[in-house]
């Protein structure tokens, strides 16, 4: 029987060590569970009480059966603790050969940074046939860095590294999760891994890690790629919903009140400057400044562009 | 100094006769009510946050993702604090402990009275966060985004956390002191009933545990006005301290909340089995070992907290080890009901197929979560979340449940309706499955726990639906609970001193029982289970005026 499909696709080896482990120990469990719920339910129906004044036998214990119910369960587990723990030293140890990324946690994004230098943001892409180790840390609170499709998760904790190691995986786009709560939105904390054969992997490298994984081509053209990599859209709506900051839809071009009272033009130029300096002018009903974030002059540009289009 | 003086006395007023009162049985009464009140608010949380993952997108049952966040926090701390702990260590500890062991009262009454009421002032602090602004730090309040979240949230629940501490450790001293002190005479341990057992291990624990929390979330308080940096990393301090600290209380705290839910069970059991509890000695000591074991077991909580996954082997063996009597109280309870007697009434439906019957479900989900590399893909996942709702629901709740119903005759005077707690056994049970068994599932996909949003594919969103249809059903069976207890109290036959033929003391005395709890010193003679057809004419425990 195929049970695959109670987990994401496994897509290295460790992912199907982990499932092995785990199949492991449900047949084992499904074992004592239909065991326990079996003979629960044949004591109940079998020695159901037939008379109101019946009683049952008058035995106080049985110290063989102590023993026995005592052993077997124990030996069980030592079972599976050893075949765990073997399974957590071949985990821990990355082998000598590995492709480092350096992964940052942010409220509310991950960053990726490669060993040629440059960064990505939530947007991860690997090569299909190399070890890839991943070094996790976080810039400010407790994050989880958790890949449902490698069965791999790692606490990204500020002021540690943490690290976490893969072997060659199967090609295609699997989502990265945020396990540990780290806050308002800390739901909308996700991230895309795309692997990919070495050619286009080679093409991400050279083009400093815009090429490669769905760069999206829509109406917004690079600004929207840019929003959704840059984990713009986890805070702000493109309509005018209000998330965690304010909506971006139909925005542009009217006047926007601002905190102190004064009142801003929403257009270019407050977008850009909201973006690379984003406690100089805070909109009403907002108390905290955004976090600052990881764009450059010409993308914060680029997402204006996007934002214009937005109805 | 006889029954006469006092009988023409006028009846004290509520004020004196319950607020004031140091009787330890109406202390369990009320600390049973305050209880059950906070269930229902904490339900009622649970019921939005089941809600609004009907759908996988953005919030829209809550305004705002902040009050999602803030909603699971008051579940979770709500559940935790003011009900399941207090519920079983405080509101049954004080109602039964004394009586069981032939006491008139507690040791110290008077600190017990105190213990109620910071627990109530505990719990109107943590009400109050729903006026002054609730936390959204989920109740592990994890550093540094507790330090830094944002409104008096976090402050408002130290507080809270504080002085229900302070309400558990004086609970705890003084279920030690009156089990230690306060015994019948011929009451000795090898003859306490075995929730006594249970509750004295479990004031243990709460004794030795409670104060590395108060500690860990006093340095919360510090970090965030006092300007220290205990877990301020770029200060040289490191989160993860207070995760060692909060766990090494927080572990232990499941089993305040799982090990006198044993205890009920093994009341329940050999009275309507008409057994003697099969292992007695196994039982009592192997709530021992639990309480022991589970003070080495706390950072099976963070093996993928940042430290090397080769240091959780030692706590995946312990959690392992600590398995193994709670498989043998199973296999015990399993082996009282062999050619018993078995009574279907309420209260052993619900430690029968309710508690034996989920709470393996939640074990056997450990030994998965135990393994390291296993719980590397589930740990903060919603299988988590199904196994700890197995243990705590499926288990405890149910043991909760069975005890209001067992001991409802003897703590009211009336026979609680027999047509009506089945109906709420069923609606609790099938609802309970129906909201945690796909949880599983849920989680194994992907779904982390503490989300508002999810991936709809693989039938996601059919499988969540599922969880929150089961969850209104559990509603409802709260709900019928109530009507129950009502409709009891109003119109229930009036209970004799012993309905169920029971053999410890409580039973021994009217329902409800004097003030004192025994007119006459009782005198102790047998263990109390002694069931079964080879003695025609079983006897109670005890035996007056030998």
């Amino acid at each position: 029987m195929d049970f695959s499909w109670l987990f994401p696709p496994a897509i290295n080896d460790m992912a199907k060590q982990v499932d092995s482990l785990f199949w492991f120990i449900a047949a084992i469990s499904l074992f004592i569970f239909v065991l326990v719920e079996m003979l629960l339910f044949i004591f109940l129906v079998r020695y159901r009480r037939k008379r109101p004044d019946k009683q049952g036998i008058a035995l106080h214990g049985n110290t063989k059966m102590e023993i026995i119910w005592t052993v077997i369960p124990a030996l069980i587990l030592v079972a599976i603790g050893v075949f765990g723990s073997q399974m957590t030293y071949a985990i821990q140890t990355p082998p000598k050969d590995v492709y480092t990324i350096n992964v940052t946690g942010y409220k509310w994004r991950w960053d990726f940074e490669y060993p040629e230098g440059f960064k990505t943001t939530n947007k991860l892409v690997i090569p299909e046939d190399k070890n890839v180790l991943f070094k996790i840390t976080s810039a400010d609170i407790i994050h989880s860095f958790w890949i449902p499709a490698m069965r791999i998760k790692q606490d990204a904790v500020p002021g540690r590294q943490t690290q976490i190691w893969s072997g060659p995986t199967k090609q295609g786009e699997y989502p990265i999760v945020c396990a540990e709560y780290c806050g308002t939105m800390h739901s909308m904390m996700l991230a895309k891994l795309n692997v990919v054969n070495t050619d286009e992997f080679n093409k991400f490298v050279q083009s400093g890690g815009k090429a490669g994984g769905g760069a999206a081509g829509g109406p917004g053209g690079e600004g929207q790629a840019l929003a959704e990599q840059k984990g713009c859209l986890s805070c702000h709506a493109t309509d005018q919903n209000k998330l965690v900051g304010p909506g971006w839809g139909g925005m542009f071009g009217k006047d926007v009140k601002l905190s102190d009272g004064s009142t801003a033009k929403y257009d270019e130029k407050y977008i850009v400057e909201s973006i690379m300096d984003p406690a100089a002018k805070i909109p009403q009903g907002y108390s905290s400044p955004m976090p600052p974030q990881q764009v450059t002059e010409e993308e914060a540009k680029a997402i204006a562009e996007y934002i214009k289009t937005l109805k | 100094m006889g029954a006469t003086a006092t009988a023409e006395t006028k009846k004290p007023s509520f004020v004196r006769d319950w607020l004031l009162t140091v009787d330890h049985k109406k202390i369990g009464i009320m600390y049973g009510v305050a209880c059950l009140f906070f269930f229902f608010i904490g339900g009622a949380a649970a019921l939005v946050i089941r809600t609004e993952l009907l759908t996988p997108g953005m919030p829209d049952v809550v305004p705002q993702a902040d009050m999602f966040n803030q909603m699971f926090t008051m579940h979770g701390s709500i559940m935790i604090f003011l009900f399941m702990i207090p519920m079983l260590t405080a509101a049954f500890g004080n109602y039964l402990v004394p009586i069981m062991i032939g006491a008139h009262d507690m040791a110290f009454p008077r600190m017990n009275n105190l213990a109620f009421w910071l627990f109530a002032l505990g719990g109107v602090v943590f009400l109050s966060s729903f006026y002054f602004g609730m936390p959204d730090i989920g109740w592990t309040a994890y550093p540094p985004y507790s330090i830094q979240s944002q409104g008096l949230g976090l402050d408002i629940w130290v507080l809270g956390v504080h002085i229900l501490g302070i309400s558990s450790i004086l609970g705890a001293i003084n279920i030690i002191v009156t089990v230690f002190n306060m015994r019948a005479p011929g009451m000795t341990f090898n003859r306490l009933p075995l929730y006594v057992w249970s509750s004295l291990i479990t004031a243990f624990i709460q004794l030795f545990g409670t104060p590395a929390l108060a500690g860990a979330i006093t340095t919360l308080l510090f970090d965030r006005h006092f300007g220290t940096h205990f877990y301020d990393a770029s200060a040289g301090g490191d989160p993860m301290l207070y995760q060692h600290l909060f766990w090494f209380y927080s572990h232990p705290a499941v089993y305040i909340m799982v090990i006198p839910a044993m205890g009920i069970v093994s009341e329940i059991i050999p009275v309507f089995a008409r057994k003697p509890i099969f292992g007695y000695h196994a039982i009592a000591y192997s709530s021992i070992a639990i309480g022991f074991l589970g003070f080495l077991v706390w950072a099976h909580h963070m093996f993928v907290a940042g430290m090397p996954l080769a240091t959780g082997i030692p706590f995946m063996v312990t959690s392992m080890i600590i398995a193994v009597p709670s498989a043998i109280k199973i296999f015990n309870w399993l082996a009282t009901l062999w050619r018993g007697s078995n009574w279907f009434t309420t209260p052993m439906l619900f430690v029968t197929l309710g508690f034996i019957g989920m709470f393996t479900i939640g074990g056997l989900g450990g030994i998965f979560l135990a393994a390291v590399p296993v719980d590397m893909h589930m740990h903060d996942t919603y299988f988590v979340v199904a196994h700890f709702h197995y243990v705590l629901f499926g288990g405890s709740m149910m043991a909760v449940l069975a005890g209001i119903f067992y001991w409802f005759p003897k703590m009211t005077g009336r026979m609680y309706n027999e047509k009506l707690g089945k109906i709420v056994f069923w609606m609790y049970f099938i609802g309970t499955n129906l909201t945690f068994f796909p949880m599983h599932y849920i989680g194994m996909m992907g779904m982390p726990r503490r989300v508002f949003q999810y991936d709809p594919a693989n039938g996601m969103q059919i499988a969540n639906q599922i969880a929150t249809f089961g969850s209104y059903l559990v509603g409802a069976a709260a709900v019928m609970m109530v009507v129950t207890i009502v409709v009891s109290l109003r119109s229930g036959a009036k209970a004799p001193a012993n309905p169920w033929g029971a053999q410890t003391l409580e039973w021994t005395v009217s329902s409800p029982p004097p003030e004192h709890n025994f007119i006459e010193m009782p005198y102790v003679t047998a263990p109390p289970y002694e069931f079964g057809e080879a003695e025609e004419n079983y006897t109670s425990q005890k035996s007056f005026g030998a």
